[in-house]
């Protein structure tokens, strides 16, 4: 335990509670958003990557794998995890199995794995469950942890998640999620939790928070978007009286979640919704996002959205509503004059005023460019002055401070850049052009009007490029001595990501060297460094100042990787973000000595503060009902499944193995048959097997060509879901399907099977055309019935359903055999006896222009094979035939040269 | 109600027959898509009722005041002396089920089932789903389909009950095309649909063997892949 490298962090004092409390007893840690529970995990990890130790790893992504391969690989970790995907074949698995150590496997192949017993489960020393709230969604981890208890009674099961806002919904949604994972303790570690917090209090990072306020316009246009989405939400409680009050609060309605809160709500009664309800939900959508870009973008780019709303709006004539409001008409108002202001007393000849072509007056409009600035990005200006100017006298700490930058997304990132490097009028400038159109005149006057200020006075000038310029060149002159970059500098464009954003810097460097004749030494060095992430935006080489997206980083560590490597001394944090927030006091407690300070870019008194701190509040809430929930959780003592008393574990075999006579005396030999389904390899990705497996009936996973669950040997069923039924109607491949089922088996069955979260209804409300539409799927579904008759229709409401309604078909009736059901391919040779034509040849032949299903048996009768068919002259197939056309063109195609297939498919090219 | 049926008769029957002139086939010959396997257990051959040749939807009188009545608008229907409830074709018919009904009369249905017996090549059990709770009686009624060799159709409103029997009707002698796979009616996409149709032979396969063989010498090469019992 105690043989950790001396590369590796040392771990805080709360880790090491963490750790040493699960360590000794299995259970499922939360822990605060961001307090690394990575971390924790990591350590598990560590300890047990060696061959004599078999832990399995379930719940992780690629990413959060590729990430703790490389943090052991940089502790020196010898034996390293591996990844069990469908990459390596099943035949070499259990010899992966067998060399031990740490194990990231994909789902689906553990299942079938345990189910095959190729996984030598006795042999394996635990599992850990990573993001463990996920535990009662996804139901193959929970399937993997009953298979695996129920052969193995031994073995760990330790659990990790940091969503604590999860477990906040639903009825004992903990208590639920510790059922399926077998563990009996809860370990709860809140922010709020009194050695976290007292051990954080001692390593606290320098925080200054800004409190930014935002301009007049923009709370005005905030209120408007309030007001707007306060009558939104009172319209949808109107129309839908029974939606859960609370949840559709103002607050909540600003916040992130709200959508998936909603169609929570909705979902299963959307076929019932009016349209009305359906687009509010659009709206309130839309809203939110207004609030967001009023916030996080400029003026330009706001105004953008509101225009072409709009623009949308009168297009299709989509609306709801809430355009006609008077809140609306003020935010249109104040959008408008943050961007520009028309002023009618000057007089231009080229207004290129495109929205107000339609007024064609004698006094042309002029637009007079006002082009606001975002408050926050003054506020990061006077921040990174304060660091530069403290970085000039730094010796005694050691050289200037790395600068880490942090904006919410990619978009926000590559503004600030542009900003901090060409100043806020070159950017709104830019932006301007591009989203309304080349306005020299009013640019240029603008700009004029800008210097005129910005001479005149002097005191606050320095915000200019020039004076931004001088203070570079004396840091990075002073910083050359002393600095010591083991990071690897490129002069390279800085990668960027999107292509928008590419093309916004392409714009941006056109820009920028026009301005470069001007002021010659300010061009900024574009370079890329070797850090771990590709997101980022580099800015200064010296001191290294970067900007980093919080989100949409291909990689989810990129950020965390970015920190360590680039180890900053300030960080400004642009937008909050409740788990980056987290993580920084977590790093700054792991390199205690460090300085580090935190400059918190806030609007006082907007959304965006309400939204940081609604999250904070949910968490709280959430540890607090997760608190009072464990003081009074009853735990069963077999809850671990160590023994043989735990229900869950028991397969409900009374009912499943055929029910024995009790008339029949002992010594009556009377043998219980074990039920099987056999279920192809595909269908492991559902919950179904799971469900049937739980039932009792064993479950033999092989790759089936023809159905997908065998229950006898007659009975065979193809899955299918609604959009899978939908999608499979539409191309053809449910047709085939039947086709082979019933070829191979006397009751071949479509099981569709619902959403249970969503409504059980094929066809939504007011869907129905007058007239009958070969495009609905009611009408497809018809024609499949017509041409097969034999095939039944299973309608099921739930998976749970499916697996009740299974195991009641199979009642005394006999048990598939895995081997026949492999072998029936959907060319094989074997043939029901009946049946005296060979279907591949008769496929072949429908297939053929001419033949058709009803004269397919008479030709078929007439000829032995197919060559003697291409013996056949034109006059006797019409005989065989009986028809004349279809001969003709029968012959046609048998007879037609090659060269003039060719050339026929040539012109056709 | 069925005074105004004559002038409709006239505009549905002609679309009917349409269809069969575009389908090109006969009544009935769809049912050789299914493999002669289907007449091993039971004798699937419908029975032709007297007035059972019609364009109209035939409705037994039990079903007189139905509300899925109104909704069959696109298709005409007559009452007629039939077993099922409804027949929709020559070797189509159908019974329809309210659950409601069902859960108070669960022996109905059953008594319905064993009268029918299997006339008809299609029978279909319609069910309108029109209680809160529908879950049991579908499970029963799902097995008893299988049983009885009814087809069970859900419907959710009595509009779509409507509508699935008008689409029986109105399809009832369609070709499966519309269900197949769509193929191009150029001759490579079809020489190209028709070779690759033997497992082994791939799209690229299907070209290259087309450019270097014709049509009548590449088909004898399937009789090599797979034995003909013609």
């Amino acid at each position: 335990l105690e043989g950790t490298p001396p590369v590796m962090a040392a771990p805080l004092e709360h880790e090491n509670q963490v750790f040493l409390d699960l360590f000794h007893q299995d259970g499922l840690v939360i822990c605060a958003r961001g307090l690394g529970i990575d971390r924790i995990l990591l350590r598990f990890l560590r300890l047990y990557c060696e061959p004599a130790s078999l832990v399995l790893v379930l719940n992780t992504s690629p990413a959060e794998e590729e990430y703790f391969i490389d943090q052991l690989r940089s502790d020196g970790v010898v034996h390293l995890p591996r990844r069990v995907t469908n990459e390596i074949t099943s035949n070499c698995r259990y010899e992966v199995y067998t060399q031990g150590g740490v194990l990231f496997a994909t789902s689906r192949i553990l299942v079938v794995d345990f189910l095959t017993d190729r996984i030598p489960s006795n042999l394996i020393t635990g599992i850990l469950v990573y993001k463990a709230h996920r535990i009662i969604e996804s139901c193959q981890e929970a399937f993997i942890l009953r298979l695996f208890r129920q052969k193995n009674k031994n073995g760990f099961i330790k659990a990790f998640t940091d969503n604590a806002i999860a477990f906040h919904t639903g009825f004992c949604h903990v208590e639920r999620v510790m059922r399926n994972l077998f563990v009996r303790k809860l370990y709860l570690w809140p922010r709020f939790h009194i050695a976290v917090n007292s051990f954080l209090e001692k390593h606290k990072p320098e925080v200054v928070e800004i409190h930014v306020s935002m301009t007049p316009a923009m709370l005005t246009i905030q209120t408007s978007i309030l007001d707007i989405l306060n009558v939104c939400l009172r319209e949808l409680k109107r129309y839908n009286p029974a939606l859960e009050v609370e949840d559709l609060s103002l607050e909540n309605a600003i916040g992130k979640p709200f959508d998936k809160t909603i169609r929570h709500y909705l979902d299963p009664l959307w076929h019932q919704l009016g349209a009305k309800t359906k687009s509010l939900v659009q709206d309130l959508k839309i809203l939110r996002t207004l609030l967001q870009y009023l916030t996080q973008y400029d003026c330009v780019t706001f105004l953008n959205l509101v225009e072409s709303l709009k623009a949308t709006e009168k297009a299709f004539g989509q609306n709801s509503g809430w355009l006609f409001l008077d809140s609306s008409t003020s935010m249109f108002v104040n959008a408008r004059a943050r961007v520009y202001r028309i002023s009618d007393d000057k007089i231009s000849k080229k207004s290129k005023v495109s929205e107000k072509m339609d007024i064609k007056e004698r006094k042309e409009l002029k637009r007079e460019l006002v082009l606001e600035s975002n408050p926050k990005w003054e506020a990061l200006r006077e921040v990174l002055k304060e660091i530069e100017s403290e970085n000039k006298n730094s010796e005694d700490l050691g050289g200037p401070g790395q600068v880490l930058i942090c904006a919410s997304d990619d978009r926000t990132c590559a503004q600030l850049r542009e900003y901090i490097i060409a100043g806020a009028e070159a950017l709104l400038m830019r932006l301007y052009n591009k989203t309304f159109g080349k306005d020299e005149r009013a640019g240029e006057e603008w700009i004029k009007d800008r210097k005129a200020v910005k001479s005149k006075g002097n005191a606050r000038s320095d915000k200019g490029p020039q004076a931004k310029k001088a203070k570079v060149e004396a840091s990075s002159k002073q910083n050359k001595i002393m600095k010591k970059q083991d990071l690897t500098l490129t002069q390279m464009m800085g990668k960027t990501e999107e292509e928008n954003i590419e093309e916004e810097m392409e714009g941006y460097k056109e820009l920028s060297s026009s301005e470069e004749i001007s002021i010659e030494e300010t061009k900024p060095e574009d370079f890329h460094l070797n850090l771990a992430s590709d997101a980022y935006y580099g800015i200064f080489k010296t001191p290294l100042t970067i900007i980093h997206p919080l989100q949409g980083c291909s990689d989810p560590y990129a950020l965390t990787r970015v920190l360590h490597e680039v180890e900053p001394r300030y960080v400004v944090l642009y937008d909050a973000e409740l788990t980056f927030v987290r993580q920084l006091e977590i790093y700054k407690a792991s390199k205690p000595g460090k300085p580090l300070r935190v400059y918190f870019l806030i609007y006082g008194g907007s959304t965006e503060e309400q939204r940081y701190l609604t999250v904070l509040r949910k968490e709280k809430e959430a540890f607090e009902k997760l608190i009072r929930e464990k003081a009074s959780m009853v735990i069963p003592e077999e809850r671990e499944g160590r023994d043989e008393t735990n229900l869950d574990l028991v397969r409900d075999s009374t009912s499943a193995t055929v029910s024995t006579d009790t008339r029949k005396a002992g010594g009556q030999e009377q043998k219980s048959v074990q039920q099987t389904i056999i279920v192809d390899m595909r269908e492991f990705r559902s919950e179904l097997p799971s469900l049937i497996h739980r039932r009792g009936i064993d479950i033999e996973p092989v790759t089936l060509e023809v159905g997908d669950y065998i229950l006898t040997p007659d009975i065979c069923i193809e899955r299918k879901s609604i959009s899978d039924l939908i999608g499979s109607l539409n191309n053809g491949r449910l047709y085939s399907q039947c086709i082979s089922m019933s070829r191979y088996y006397k009751r071949p069955i479509l099981l569709i099977e619902f959403d249970p979260s969503k409504s059980f209804s094929l066809t939504s409300r007011g869907s129905l055309h007058q007239e009958i539409s070969s495009n609905d799927i009611t009408s497809k579904l018809t024609l499949l019935t017509l041409h097969f008759p034999r095939l039944r229709i299973l309608w099921c409401p739930s998976p749970h359903a499916t697996a009740e309604l299974f195991e009641e078909l199979k009642q005394n009736r006999s048990q598939p055999d895995a081997a026949i059901a492999m072998a029936i391919t959907a060319d094989s040779e074997i043939v029901p006896e009946s049946d005296k034509y060979n279907p591949g040849s008769k496929d072949f032949l429908l297939k053929i222009p001419g033949v058709n299903a009803k004269n397919c048996h008479v030709l078929m009768n007439h000829i032995k094979s197919i060559s003697e068919l291409v013996t056949l002259s034109q006059d006797k197939l019409s005989e065989i035939l009986g028809n004349a056309v279809n001969a003709k063109q029968l012959y046609d195609f048998i007879h037609k040269s090659y060269a003039e297939a060719i050339s026929q498919g040539k012109t056709k090219r | 109600m069925p005074v105004s049926w004559p002038a409709r008769v006239t505009a549905a029957s002609s679309g009917s027959r349409e269809g069969a002139v575009l389908g090109e086939l006969p009544p009935g010959s769809e049912a050789s898509t299914v493999p002669p396997a289907a007449s091993g257990d039971s004798d699937p051959c419908p029975t032709l009722k007297p007035g059972a040749k019609s364009n109209c939807i035939i409705v037994s009188a039990r079903q007189r005041g139905n509300p899925i009545l109104k909704f069959v608008r696109n298709i005409p229907w007559e009452f007629g002396e039939i077993v099922p409830d409804y027949v929709l074709g020559q070797s189509t018919c159908a019974l329809f089920l309210s659950l409601r009904y069902h859960n108070l009369n669960p022996n109905y249905i059953h008594e319905r089932l064993q009268l029918l017996g299997k006339t008809y090549a299609v029978q279909v059990l319609l069910v309108q789903v029109d209680v809160k709770d529908p879950h049991q009686a579908l499970k029963e009624l799902a097995k008893m389909c299988i049983l009885a060799d009814c087809t069970l159709i859900l419907a959710w409103s009595p509009e779509e009950a409507g509508r699935y029997l008008e689409t029986y009707k109105a399809y009832e002698q369609k070709p499966a095309d519309l269900l197949k796979e769509k193929v191009d009616q150029d001759f490579l996409s079809i020489v190209t649909d028709c070779l690759t149709s033997v497992k082994s032979v791939n799209k690229t396969d299907a070209l290259s063997l087309l450019s270097t063989f014709g049509v009548s010498h590449l088909l004898p090469i399937r009789v090599q892949t797979g034995p003909c019992h013609c």
